[in-house]
């Protein structure tokens, strides 16, 4: 099968940490459950140790920003 | 008056009601279906008693006291003989049938299926997702029990016929019972099992006695058919026999077999499928008693010859009563079972019907003269339901709509308003000491004369109407203090849009220029945006009624605000179709103008100084087109870039050195000059740029004269003649290979077949004479040629189009494919049958100018029809897809935060676009990014190494709002009111 994370397009998708999403929550005043979704089994978490639950920090490149960061809580 | 102030709303609750709280509220029993007596007043418990509310003017409410217009009306209500079934919930009942146990009511899962619900309902709450899901999935599960895991009752699966009617589909005693017994007992097969494969032994009553434990004397009357076995008995007997002796049957469950069924579901049941009982028990679905709406919701109507004609939920309340006594005296009078079920049917239908009209499978009530009636959901449903047509949009006040015509004398931020229009949209002016007298004038005006004032409005709140006769009596008692609604005067600012509204641009605000005649004038530079032509297309008009709204349509709406897209991020105003064919004719080959010329090319702008001549013959000057038009660009623009016409365009320091301004340069979409000005200098100044290059476009094009007629595509013989050779040419080479392909000798190409193969490249053989025909005329136009001058600027039309005119029209297409259908296996009865030629697949040889032939012109039809019938369908799909986008992302807001967050505060997107930035306000190019640096050397520069001199000129440039004479800001400041 092929493999997602391997394109081009396919931005990196990282765990965050416990620790760090805390302050992630805090900074935007929000519960976990109001982050977007991504489905545990989505073809970009291949290789991320994912359990319903944790949240993915997604790395994407922007022509205007560099990088622009979005977050994702992992659902069934 | 009593002051009310706004309450924040915290929370709502939807559930369903009790038919406890239905009686509470209720005014009145309605118990008689008659509305008024022989005298014309309404009947007490009827369903006009006045306790239900007043509409007569002038009535006293005997509820509330309250006259018609402040009361509210009042319900009553109707005690049904029958329970029936709400249709709105119909679906629900279904699922709670499915889900639940026929006889214990219990929910059929186990304790450990229910706690894993339960948890998946916790966590659906807590995303936010859609609860409904998972009571969908509970009752799958559910539903797969064939016994209850509570009281082991075998369950039957139940079959729900729309829209009210449920049957559980049960196993009962067939009727051949005797013989089936009796042929399983010699061991023969039984119903249609197949003799060879039946091992059945033969069996005597009394083993059969022995086996099943029932007396001999019981069996031999069961075989002869005078004892029905009971249920257990029969089972004893099919396990004894190995056979089965049930047949399906539809055991049909009456309302009130379904509301006791609900009522004794236990609340933690309920709350597995995410219903809360506190709210909404389920039997509640079931309608014991049925609310009469208040008179107010259905008021009659008194026609003109005095008849009062009742509104349809009058007509539908009076079936339901009628229904409803008859059945109460049908079963008092202890009528047959048979009729008292027609009847329940019948009160069933009729409240189904009160609620929803429009139910698939049911007939509609309908009115004595065959129109269906309008009951509730017919009213809130739809376009003009309560939610789209009276919620959501409605129609206002200060609005007027009317044919737009163009005037290019206006400047792009305004609009022509008619005085009729002016005189009827008022402004409302709060008099102050120093408006006072100006107020006063206006007053004294009165209604009928242009700035005059329709209504006053004195401080204790007494509003005059300004008339003809008072008026002047009335301006001397205008006071500090008063309000005058006065008409429309230049300069005021309203809002200006064109349906459909697709994008933000198709609303945009104008300041006012009052003009007499009956249509709203527009700049043509706005036609873009609007997508507005003047073939009778219509506009509205808004005018705005407080300070705020004025400030921030002037602030955010106004027309030059918008001149920039944020489609695609670049401007979406800006010169058009004669625009750019003029500045291409003043720029092109840079042509020369005396002083008189030049003076009078450049009258409609600022410009009235020219600049240095740049070619002096004896005591002539001349100046070129291109130093007339760098006369409207601003200092200190540096630009190159290739025009439309294909040369490079070179501006220095706000000097055009070289190359043609065309569609490129300055046109609407994109074109390079304006989309610059706007972004590195201010969208004023690029306002007044746009107005002066359509000004001095005119101008040029009035200049040259440009016209085009019926000898501008018409061709030398000899160029005729090249265009008919290459015609025979591919006709030979069209016969060609037609003759291979029936030969048998056509190649095909992979992954074609041959006749595939042999279609396309006649395709390919005849699309190639366009070409040709296209270079062959456009060796013989000139580039003085205005059909040239036009294609080549980008003003309007293409090289296409004018060889379609002068050279040949070439293949007529039906979805890509020559044209192949009409008659069996020929497209016209004037061809032989499986002719593959050029002429009988729509191929016209002949040019527009030369005329088609009847043929050829049936097939340019046939294609034409495909284009109309495509733009038809994809305007009606992509204004449903427009809806739905819309509804969709209407209510999510960009949070201060920077976040974009919907009406829930769940995060869509952590910053807007996810860079934060508009797509306005970045860079065109994506090669030439935003250069930091330089802006903030410039910056620094202009605010310190200078004095700030720089600085104060740019913010001068900004702020200076004059363009042509039409924007009269002179005039608007001197007689600014308020
Ligand atoms: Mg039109
Ligand atoms: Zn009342
Ligand atoms: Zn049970």
């Amino acid at each position: 099968m092929v493999d997602a994370t391997e394109h081009e397009l396919v931005p990196e998708h990282h765990l965050v940490d416990e620790e760090r999403l805390e302050e992630i929550l805090d900074e935007y005043n929000i519960e976990r459950t109001d982050l977007p979704k991504i489905k545990r089994l989505d073809p970009a978490l291949r290789d991320v140790d994912a359990e319903a639950g944790d949240v993915i920090r997604i790395e994407r490149d922007s022509r205007t920003t560099d990088t622009a960061i979005v977050y994702r809580l992992v659902i069934e | 008056m009593s002051i009310q102030t706004p309450k924040d709303i915290s929370s709502i609750d939807f559930g369903l009601m009790d038919p406890e709280t239905y009686r509470d509220m209720s005014i009145t029993k309605v118990i008689t279906a008659d509305t008024y007596d022989d005298d014309g007043f309404p009947i007490d418990m009827g369903l006009m008693d006045p306790r239900l509310g007043v509409i007569d003017p002038g009535l006293e409410c005997p509820t509330c006291g309250q006259r018609s217009g402040s009361c509210p009306g009042h319900f009553g209500h109707i005690e049904l003989a029958a329970p029936v079934i709400h249709v709105g919930f119909s679906k629900r009942v279904r699922r709670l049938l499915r889900g639940t146990c026929r006889n214990c009511s219990k929910l059929l899962l186990t304790s450990e299926e229910r706690g894993e619900f339960l948890d998946r309902l916790e966590r659906t709450i807590e995303l936010g997702d859609d609860q409904s899901d998972v009571m969908k999935a509970a009752i799958r599960q559910a539903r797969k029990k064939d016994q209850c895991p509570h009281c082991g009752e075998k369950q039957f699966d139940i079959k729900h016929e729309k829209p009210t009617t449920y049957y559980e589909v049960q196993d009962v005693l067939t009727n051949e019972f005797p013989e089936l017994i009796a042929a399983a007992m010699q061991g023969d097969a039984v119903r249609d099992e197949d003799p060879d494969d039946v091992d059945r032994d033969p069996m005597s009553p009394d083993e059969l006695a022995n086996e099943t434990g029932i007396e001999l004397s019981r069996i031999n009357e069961i075989l002869s058919g005078t004892f029905r076995p009971r249920p257990e008995d029969r089972k004893a007997i099919e396990k004894a026999l190995s056979v089965d002796l049930t047949e399906e049957d539809m055991n049909k469950l009456m309302a009130s077999d379904i509301r006791d069924w609900f009522e004794s579901i236990p609340d933690e049941d309920l709350e597995v499928l995410g219903i809360d009982s506190d709210h909404s028990r389920p039997e509640w679905m079931i309608l014991t008693v049925l609310p009469v709406p208040p008179v107010t919701a259905r008021p009659s109507i008194t026609l003109d010859n005095g008849q009062r004609s009742e509104d349809d939920l009058t007509h539908k309340l009076v079936d339901i009563i009628r229904i409803n006594q008859r059945f109460m005296e049908n079963r008092e009078a202890g009528a047959p079972q048979l009729i008292i079920e027609d009847l329940w049917e019948l009160l069933q239908y009729h409240v189904t019907t009160f609620m929803d009209n429009e139910i698939s499978g049911t007939p509609p009530a309908r009115h004595r003269s065959g129109r269906p009636l309008k009951t509730l959901s017919q009213r809130l449903k739809g376009k003009e339901g309560r939610f789209r047509g009276s919620l959501s949009g409605k129609r206002v006040n200060f609005s007027a709509r009317t044919v737009i015509s163009p005037d290019p004398t206006l400047s792009l931020n305004e609009v022509g308003v008619p005085d009729r229009v002016a005189e009827e949209m008022t402004q409302t002016m709060t008099v102050t000491d120093r408006n006072r007298s100006q107020a006063q004038q206006y007053v004294s005006n009165g209604p009928n004369t242009h700035p005059g004032a329709n209504y006053v409005k004195r401080p204790d709140g007494r509003r005059l109407k300004v008339t003809e006769k008072n008026c002047e009596e009335l301006a001397e008692k205008v006071e500090v203090g008063w309000e005058v609604n006065r008409h429309l005067v230049d300069g005021d600012i309203i809002i200006f849009n064109r349906q459909p509204s697709l994008h933000r641009m198709s609303i945009m605000a104008h300041e006012v220029v009052v003009m007499p005649y009956k249509t709203f004038r527009l700049n043509t530079t706005v036609c873009p945006p609007y997508n507005a032509d003047f073939d009778g297309d219509e506009m509205n008009m808004h005018a705005l009624q407080n300070e705020e709204a004025r400030a921030e349509a002037r602030v955010l709406m106004r027309v030059q605000e918008q001149i920039l897209s944020p489609r695609f991020g670049e401007n979406i105003i800006g010169a058009i179709q004669d625009h750019i064919s003029g500045t291409y004719l003043l720029t092109h080959e840079n042509p020369e103008f005396n002083e008189t010329q030049a003076l009078d090319l450049l009258r409609a702008t600022r410009v009235d100084e020219l600049p240095e001549p740049d070619r002096v013959d004896g005591d002539i000057e001349y100046w070129t087109g291109r130093t007339l038009f760098s006369e409207l660009l601003p200092d200190g623009l540096n630009l190159e870039f290739t025009s439309a016409t294909g040369d490079t365009v070179l501006i220095e320091d706000g000097e055009l050195i070289e190359g043609t301004i065309d569609e490129d340069g300055v046109g609407a979409f994109g074109g390079t000059v304006v989309d610059t000005i706007c972004k590195q200098y201010s969208t004023t100044r690029a306002r007044m740029f746009i107005n002066e290059v359509a000004a001095l476009a005119m101008r040029a094009i009035m200049h040259f004269g440009f016209s085009i007629g019926i000898d501008d595509e018409s061709i030398p013989g000899e160029a005729r003649a090249e265009i008919d050779e290459t015609i025979d040419n591919a006709y030979d080479r069209v016969e060609e290979l037609i003759e291979i392909y029936e030969n048998g000798d056509l190649e095909s190409l992979p992954g074609r077949t041959v006749s595939e193969t042999l279609e396309m490249k006649i395709m390919q053989a005849l699309g190639k004479v366009r070409d040709t025909a296209g270079d062959i005329v456009s060796d013989y136009f000139g580039d003085d040629n205005p059909a040239v001058v036009m294609a080549q600027s980008g003003a309007r039309g293409s090289m296409l189009n004018l060889t379609q005119m002068a050279g040949c029209v070439g293949q007529q297409a039906v979805r890509g494919e020559r044209i192949n259908r009409g008659y069996e296996d020929r497209t016209l009865s004037h061809y032989k049958p499986d002719d593959l030629g050029a002429d009988a697949h729509g191929f016209v040889e002949s040019s527009y100018r030369s005329g088609l032939s009847p043929r050829e012109f049936f097939f340019h039809a046939v294609s034409g029809r495909e284009g109309l019938v495509d733009t038809a369908v994809r305007t009606s799909k992509s204004g449903y897809l427009q809806r739905r986008l819309i509804n969709a992302l209407s209510e999510l807001e960009t949070q201060y935060d920077g976040t974009v967050r919907n009406t829930k505060d769940t995060i869509v997107q952590f910053e807007f676009g996810e860079d934060g930035t508009s797509p306005v306000k970045v860079s065109s190019d994506v090669d030439h990014e935003v250069d930091v640096a330089e802006i903030a050397d410039g910056v620094l520069e202009a605010e310190f190494e200078d004095d700030g001199d720089t600085f104060l000129e740019q913010v001068r440039d900004e702020t200076d709002t004059r363009t042509n004479l039409s924007e009269r800001m002179d005039a608007i400041t001197a007689q600014g009111d308020d």
